[in-house]
């Protein structure tokens, strides 16, 4: 198994009258190879789930294995460590380095995980490749139109054969069309062999994953595969 | 991580902050330009002080002696040179009495007003540091027999006598006339108050040209430094058994420790400025560290995003300290070069040498400088590493 969370909670401010549960005792299980959706409103908890499973955050309490490694008990460093070697981004605002080229933002995640320079450039031009990106690849995020610069993200995510790509609401920046095309690539990369978990409130957009989990007040209230879906 | 690319991004954000990175690197070079101008000036002034001291002549001791009216002055400076040139020969170069006056000095039409018109005996040019170029020195029997001749430094020369020889022609003082024996080599830039715009006279004329009989002082030179202390010892000695409280007084100088104290005048001056000065570098590295930690706020979703994609606290760390480093650098070298323009100018002006920074010197400043930017980048840079990559992504 990739994930599997057990009985999770993410607690804010603890003990105290006020205190949220943003993840009140969720379990989850996703395999090698799924594309799951992951939809909520805002404050279902979507996002705090999406954190933790990208090793950003850690739960308040319940287990978290990724890889069979358990993630809670990681350092800070470490925590970099798995996200560098198991987990490729896709954020709503791009999140590209205003300052580096498209490029140099694909190299990064690289230069993190200590790939020596030799080897680093055919997997650039391959991930640039794959999101057709190739033609633009000198350029800094303020040349590039939304849809590029989440093409140049998507090529980032997947230029460290990361197993997991996860990406939060990766066409909410963008218009239909465009974000018609991201999801197409995501789909590719699915078949490709990544595991895709995405985050979002669109059920049309869930929908072009295999399985949607769906999330309220920090439980999870439905987990269906497509299949069943359609019935 | 890698440092190239890290190297590469501090100058990418440099470039894009230029005015802020120029302000914040302000600081940094007025320290350096501060510390290489001033320290480099005062070497210069040193030197200058060396310099002059050199052409002075330097192992020199002054004696000064007020001789009571029945113990006669020119006794006392036969019996000195005569045991300075007898008893003392192996460490003394030699002596001369000291006595000099100003006034004008005439050939025909041309008059010249002279600083220093000097009485002096045949060793005079010896004890400080004038070398004949043309003609003969003052001689021991014109002294003996007060002969009226005289030796001119060049300054005098080229004013009264342009480019003719002066040697065999006759000029006057007090319209005194005086037959000019020789002429001294420039050794001061030949200029009005130099050390050529001079003349020296056999002493014993001093109560004709002086209206004065008593000589109270003389210079005696050693043969070299390592001999000051045996002469002034000897000469204290002379002095103690010519001169008791019936007959006069003495004091004994050396001339070296005027220099040695100016030297180390020098050297606490030097400090106190170099002190002011690295006073401007620290508040330069205030400086640093102020915007590095506004750098850190602004930049504080770039952190969460690097954090995201794999960097560690390290990796965060080494990029800000990069960044501070680069930027102090790059102030220390601007630093260096206004530090070197403004030591060349000043050296022209005030001391008319090519004065020029040492080498030690700027390496120290760039180290210095980039270790300030280091120190004082440090705290924001473990800020930055420290930030929760959640909630840094969450912000603007």
């Amino acid at each position: 198994m990739l994930i599997c969370i057990n009985d999770v909670y993410k607690i804010y401010g603890e003990g105290l009258e006020n205190e949220v549960r943003a993840l009140n005792g969720v379990s989850l299980e996703i395999d090698y190879g799924e594309y799951v959706s992951i939809i909520g409103t805002s404050g279902s908890g979507k996002s705090t789930l999406m954190n933790i499973l990208g090793c950003l955050d850690v739960p308040t309490r319940g287990a978290y294995l990724l890889d069979d490694i358990s993630v809670r008990e990681l350092s800070d460093n470490d925590l970099s460590r798995i996200r560098s070697l198991k987990v490729g981004f896709i954020f709503q605002g791009y999140n590209l380095i205003p300052t580096l080229t498209a490029y140099e933002n694909v190299e990064l995640p690289m230069i993190y995980q200590g790939v020596p320079a030799g080897q680093r450039r055919a997997a650039i031009l391959e991930a640039l490749e794959r999101v057709d990106m190739t033609g633009r690849m000198g350029h800094h995020p303020s040349e590039l139109s939304g849809g590029q610069q989440q093409r140049v993200a998507i090529a980032r995510a997947i230029a460290t054969k990361a197993p997991i790509i996860m990406a939060d609401e990766p066409t909410g920046a963008l218009d239909s069309k465009t974000g018609a095309q991201i999801m197409d690539t995501l789909s590719e990369l699915n078949k490709t062999g990544s595991t895709v978990i995405l985050i979002t409130h669109d059920l049309a957009i869930s929908k072009r994953a295999n399985r949607i989990v769906q999330l309220k007040d920090g439980k999870i209230v439905g987990d269906k595969v497509k299949e069943e879906l359609a019935q | 991580m890698n440092l190239m690319q890290s190297f590469r991004m501090a100058l990418a954000t440099i470039r894009i902050n230029k005015v802020r990175s120029f302000l914040t690197m302000l600081g940094i070079i007025i320290g350096v330009t501060a510390v290489i101008a001033l320290v480099s000036v005062m070497q210069g002034y040193n030197a200058d002080l060396t310099q002059y001291y050199e052409k002075m002549g330097v192992n020199k001791i002054t004696v000064s002696a007020s001789v009571y009216q029945f113990y006669d002055s020119l006794t006392l400076t036969a019996e000195l040179e005569d045991y300075v040139q007898s008893d003392l020969g192996t460490v003394a170069a030699g002596v001369t009495p000291t006595l000099s006056t100003s006034g004008t000095l005439a050939y025909g039409a041309n008059t010249v007003d002279t600083s220093t018109v000097s009485l002096g005996s045949a060793q005079f040019s010896v004890c400080n540091n004038f070398v004949l170029q043309d003609g003969r020195d003052i001689a021991y029997m014109d002294v003996v027999n007060k002969n009226h001749v005289c030796v001119i430094g060049s300054y005098v020369a080229e004013t009264l006598f342009g480019s003719a020889d002066p040697v065999g022609e006759t000029i006057t003082f007090k319209s005194i006339p005086f037959l000019v024996v020789g002429v001294y080599y420039e050794k001061d830039g030949s200029t009005a108050s130099s050390m050529d715009d001079m003349i020296v006279m056999p002493y014993t004329l001093n109560a004709e040209v002086l209206g004065s009989v008593a000589v109270s002082t003389y210079t005696v030179k050693a043969a070299d430094a390592t001999v000051m202390d045996t002469l002034y010892n000897d000469l204290d000695a002379f002095l103690k058994s010519k001169l008791d409280d019936d007959t006069g007084t003495y004091t004994l100088k050396n001339e070296n420790s005027e220099l040695n104290e100016s030297d180390e005048e020098a050297a606490s001056l030097s400090l106190v400025l170099g002190a002011v000065a690295s006073i401007a570098l620290l508040v330069g590295g205030i400086g640093i560290m102020n915007i590095m930690l506004v750098t850190v706020t602004e930049r504080t979703r770039e952190i969460g995003i690097r954090k995201a994609i794999g960097a560690n606290r390290r990796a965060i760390i080494t990029q800000f300290l990069i960044e501070s480093g680069v930027l102090s650098a790059l102030g220390g070298v601007i630093g260096i070069i206004l530090g070197f323009i403004i030591t060349v100018i000043v050296g022209k002006a005030m001391y008319d040498m090519i004065l020029v920074p040492n080498t030690l010197m700027a390496v120290g400043s760039f180290v210095f400088s980039i270790g300030i930017g280091v120190g004082f980048g440090l705290y924001p840079a473990i800020k930055a590493s420290g930030l929760q990559p959640v909630v840094a992504l969450r912000a603007d």
